[in-house]
């Protein structure tokens, strides 16, 4: 446990030591104040509402955000922006497809995913954010819409997230894509068993709205080392189908193939401007948010 | 190799299990749970991988196992070979290989077709059965002792070589059964390898094989032979010029049933080809061809006539020695002065049907000289083969004495007796000539009263009568006797003939190396009628020969022929004999004649040669093969066989199992499961210790 050793006081952030606490809502705080704590600092959310630059003002446009100041100077008209508002929503878009319930050692992506789901959720209540969750499968199965009461019903909702049918991305997103009316942030939690080519069809609708994308992608150790021995029938938690797999014969294939996935992954979402992150359950969350966290400053300091 | 329970190679089917294992063994049934195949099902994997064979030798191993305990279980044991005669029986054998290596094996290839009979049977020996090695021809021979040692067996049987000898199979069968009598095993066969010549079994062999003893018999006799060989040849003498000219007429038998046509027969003499002539020889007859004269140039004079060409080149080569003929030099000594006149001094009318019955004969050739007794010399006998006293008085003086140390010596004398015979008296005051009759002569005895005398009885077993031994050989009866002198043969000499009355006739007495023979009535026409009568030639040749211990040269002589050749030697000195193929041996003259025989057994020429005498060529012997060998007419071993055994036996090369296999025998040999199971049993645990090694290693299965 290199990076719980790196991280003072993140040793209570192990999810199975976790897991067996007890509330969302205790195991959320432990994790982000014992983070903060130990990180010594905010930087989420804190620089929203500073000065981001000058625009041409267009009609429409509010008449005070007009800077007048630098109308005596130049005798245009010049509207100040900023970079975010001060409080903004946070929706969860949950992935609860059966594929989640896999569990190789440790706990289920599917709860792995709910802690941290929780953390993000439990930050921005913090920030006085509107938190919301939509979980869906091959359709949207719950939907919790942003508001600064809601974090409650979120943990709720996280607890009684099980995932017993079959998943897909695409059409759930495009529906929640037609719900979105207002800007905000959108935290995607998903295993992604999809072509990267229709992961990024199915979430840039989300982005067009002008949404900040922050996807997480959980992965279980086994679905990335394939470290299995013994020739057995290997069955889909999707679809039920079952195939003959003989470990040593395809295990270096495997792991390109989903080493290629996740690059690929990382590459498009790069691509769009997508925060993307992949968590591996056999980690520490603290160190997926931290990884998270760190990835999220450096990019607001380039912004 | 057979085995007990054939049924368990049913099993052999479980080979395919292995083989089933990896082709079709499927994955394990454990069903693991993955969220999604996606990436799985893009990967081109071959279930068909599963079913390639891998490890090919685990694979072997895993059968080799499986076939090796299954070969186990059919209980797999040995079965004696086809050539070993009983070998399945109960107990080691003891095998007498009766191996025929007369001169007809040289047929062709039968002689290599009989080794090889010989050592499959030698090959087909258990480790406790022993065998005997006996080569026969005329002859049987002990070749190899009675060996465990199949090595040794095999080598003697490759040593093994057609000899010249005839084929007899009585001396062979009687000493294999001598051998297999004294033999400490229960189990005695004799295998009897041989081309069958009929002319080697007469039937009237005594050997008999008790029961107990079986007789096996091998045939390497061919159908179709065909074999023209030289049975003999003559010569015909003649005299030109003081030389001796011979021709020589040669006879060619056919024994096949093809005509030979155009047959090549070429004369060799002294190496040099004298005359070819071709003639042709019809089925089973025989022909003959004679060549022209060729002179005979001096002694021991080699020569060869061939003919044919067949796959048995012995017969077809015929050798001969000739030597000019001798002559037997004859001293006839009578009172001379009788009726006629010859020559001032000389009288011959005395010995009148002596010299002339002498003077008739070409084997051998007399040379006859007649004297009177008072002119009897010693230097007379010079050379002198036989002295005949024809009725006259005994040489005086000094002549008495040379005639008695003439005999001595080896001389032959016969003395006729008549009305002038006088003979000095022995004993102490008389002459020691006197002891050169057989016997104290008497006076006449007249027998011209009716009936005439006439001889009465005749020793045949006697070599002067022995040729008048057959019926109708010659009529003594016919003689009739009007006088004769007595006597009284003393003890020692041998009476040869006897007169009706009993009275001595003819006898003979031994004087040191000499013969004396005393006839007691005369030679001619004054005591008897025997010179005019058909028996008197014939009496006096053989009388004469054997006082002059005469032999014909043989020209050649066959093989298995014995020789006393102390008895041809004119000297006293070693003999170094040359065989045929090169082979020297030395006989010393001082061991006298025990030493003196030799015996022919190889066909060509050998030579004699003395130690002392380094004149002249040596003497040379032509051997010749036994004509019955070139017959190869074959009889039917079967015959044979029931004739030895006393039942009839089939003919079989195969092996006869006699009796059933003792318990142990049985599990000797079948104890091969024993090592089958313990080599599978380790084959299967060398193949799961490498399997689980390769298992750990690849984590495959």
């Amino acid at each position: 446990m290199d990076a719980t050793q790196s991280v003072p006081g993140a040793r209570f952030v192990d999810p199975k030591i976790l897991g067996r606490i007890g509330t969302l809502e205790i195991l959320a705080r432990t994790v982000v104040e014992g983070f903060i704590n130990g990180l010594h600092r905010a930087p989420f959310f804190g620089a929203s509402i500073d000065f981001a630059e000058h625009r041409g003002y267009v009609v429409g446009d509010d008449i005070r955000r007009v800077d007048w100041r630098l109308y005596a100077r130049t005798d245009r008209y010049y509207v100040k922006q900023y970079e975010a508002d001060t409080n903004t929503n946070l929706t969860v878009l949950f992935d609860i497809s059966r594929s989640m319930q896999f569990q190789s050692r440790g706990i289920p992506k599917i709860e792995y995913a709910c802690y941290l789901a929780a953390c993000v959720t439990y930050l921005a209540q913090k920030q006085r954010d509107r938190v919301g969750i939509i979980t869906f499968d091959n359709d949207i199965v719950t939907h919790v819409p942003p508001s600064a009461k809601h974090f409650n019903v979120v943990l709720h909702t996280l607890d009684r997230a099980k995932g017993d049918r079959p998943g897909n991305l695409t059409a759930p997103l495009a529906k929640m894509a037609e719900h979105f009316k207002r800007r905000g942030i959108l935290v995607l939690i998903s295993d992604f068993y999809e072509e990267p080519d229709a992961i990024l069809d199915a979430i840039k609708p989300l982005k067009f709205l002008g949404n900040d994308l922050i996807v997480f992608h959980v992965l279980d150790p086994a679905e990335i080392d394939f470290g299995y021995d013994d020739a057995s029938t290997f069955e889909d938690l999707e679809s039920g189908e079952q195939l003959p797999v003989v470990p040593q014969s395809l295990g270096e294939e495997y792991r390109a193939l989903m080493k290629a996935h996740i690059d690929a992954l990382t590459t498009k979402f790069s691509e769009h401007r997508i925060d993307y992150t992949l968590l591996n359950t056999g980690e520490p969350l603290d160190r997926a948010l931290f990884s998270y966290l760190s990835s999220r400053e450096r990019l607001m300091r380039v912004r | 190799m057979q085995f007990l329970t054939p049924a368990f190679f049913v099993g052999l089917g479980a080979i395919a299990i292995p083989v089933l294992v990896h082709l079709i063994q499927r994955e394990k049934k454990r069903v693991v749970a993955f969220p999604s195949l996606m990436f799985v099902r893009r990967i081109p994997y071959q279930s068909v991988r599963r079913r390639r064979i891998r490890h090919w030798f685990l694979l072997f191993m895993r059968a080799a196992a499986i076939a090796l305990i299954v070969l186990a279980f059919a209980r797999p044991f040995t079965q004696p070979g086809a050539a070993a005669p009983a070998a399945g029986a109960a107990g080691a054998r003891d095998v007498v290989i009766v191996l025929d290596q007369s001169a007809s094996m040289g047929y062709g290839d039968h002689f290599e077709k009989a080794k090889d009979a010989a050592k499959k049977i030698v090959r087909g020996l258990g480790n406790e059965d022993r065998a005997t090695l006996v080569l026969f021809a005329k002859n049987a021979e002990e070749n190899m002792r009675a060996t465990s040692d199949r090595a040794r067996l095999e080598g003697a049987v490759n040593a093994a070589k057609v000899t010249s000898g005839a084929t007899r199979y009585g001396p062979a069968l009687k000493l294999a059964d001598s051998i297999l009598s004294r033999s400490p095993l229960k189990r005695r066969e004799a295998v009897l390898i041989s081309d069958f010549q009929k002319t080697g079994w007469s039937g009237s062999e005594d050997a008999h094989f008790p029961d107990g003893t079986s007789l096996t018999t091998v045939s390497v006799a061919s159908d179709g032979t065909s074999n023209a060989s030289l049975p003999s040849v003559s010569f015909g003498r003649t005299n030109f010029s003081g030389q001796e000219r011979i021709t020589l007429t040669a006879g060619i038998s056919n024994k096949s049933e093809a005509k030979l046509a155009d047959v090549p027969v070429t004369l060799t003499v002294e190496g040099h080809d004298i005359e070819t002539l071709r003639t042709s020889v019809l089925p089973q007859s025989s022909s003959s061809v004679t060549f022209k004269e060729f002179t005979l140039s001096g002694a021991n004079v080699r020569g060869s006539v061939k003919a044919g060409d067949d796959p048995m080149p012995a017969d077809n080569t015929f050798t001969f020695v000739l030597s000019p003929s001798e002559p037997v030099s004859i001293l006839v000594v009578d009172s001379g002065g009788g009726r006629g006149a010859g020559a001032p001094g000389v009288n011959d009318d005395n010995s009148l049907f002596l010299s002339k019955a002498l003077s008739i004969g070409t084997t051998p050739q007399f040379q006859v000289d007649v004297v009177p007794a008072s002119r009897f010399a010693p230097g007379s006998l010079d050379k002198r083969a036989v002295v005949i006293v024809n009725d006259t008085m005994f040489p005086p003086g000094a002549a008495g004495g040379a005639l008695k140390r003439f005999v001595e010596r080896g001389g032959g004398l016969l003395i006729v007796t008549g009305d002038h015979t006088t003979w000095p008296a022995a004993g102490t005051s008389g002459s020691p000539e006197a002891d050169l009759l057989p016997g104290k002569l008497g006076g006449a005895i007249d027998r011209t009263d009716s009936p005439t005398g006439a001889l009465g009885f005749l020793d045949y077993s006697h070599a002067v009568l022995e040729i008048f031994k057959a019926p109708r050989s010659g009529d003594f009866s016919a003689a009739h006797i009007y006088r004769y002198r007595a006597l009284e043969p003393a003890a020692g000499d041998r009476v040869l003939a006897r007169y009706d009355d009993g009275a001595v006739a003819a006898a003979e007495r031994k004087v040191g190396n000499g013969r004396v023979i005393a006839w007691t009535s005369t030679l001619d026409d004054s005591f008897t009628d025997i010179g005019v009568k058909p028996i008197f030639l014939p009496l006096v040749h053989q009388l004469v020969r054997y006082l002059a211990r005469y032999e014909q040269v043989r020209s050649w002589y066959t093989v298995g022929q014995v020789l006393d050749l102390s008895a041809r030697a004119k000297n006293r000195n070693d003999r170094v004999i040359v065989a045929p193929s090169g082979a020297r041996t030395t006989q010393q003259a001082s061991k006298g004649s025990a030493d003196g025989s030799l015996e022919l057994n190889e066909q060509g020429v050998y030579e004699v040669r003395n130690t002392g005498a380094n004149v002249g060529r040596p003497e040379a012997l032509a051997v010749n093969l036994d004509p019955a060998e070139s017959d190869l007419a074959a009889i039917d071993p079967r015959e044979l066989v029931a004739s030895v055994t006393g039942h009839a036996t089939a003919e079989s090369a195969e092996p006869t199992m006699a009796q059933e296999m003792t318990r142990e025998e049985a599990e000797k040999r079948q104890s091969l499961w024993w090592y089958l199971l313990v080599a599978g049993v380790l084959l299967l645990g060398t193949e799961t210790m490498i399997s689980n090694h390769l298992s750990r290693k690849e984590k495959f299965l």
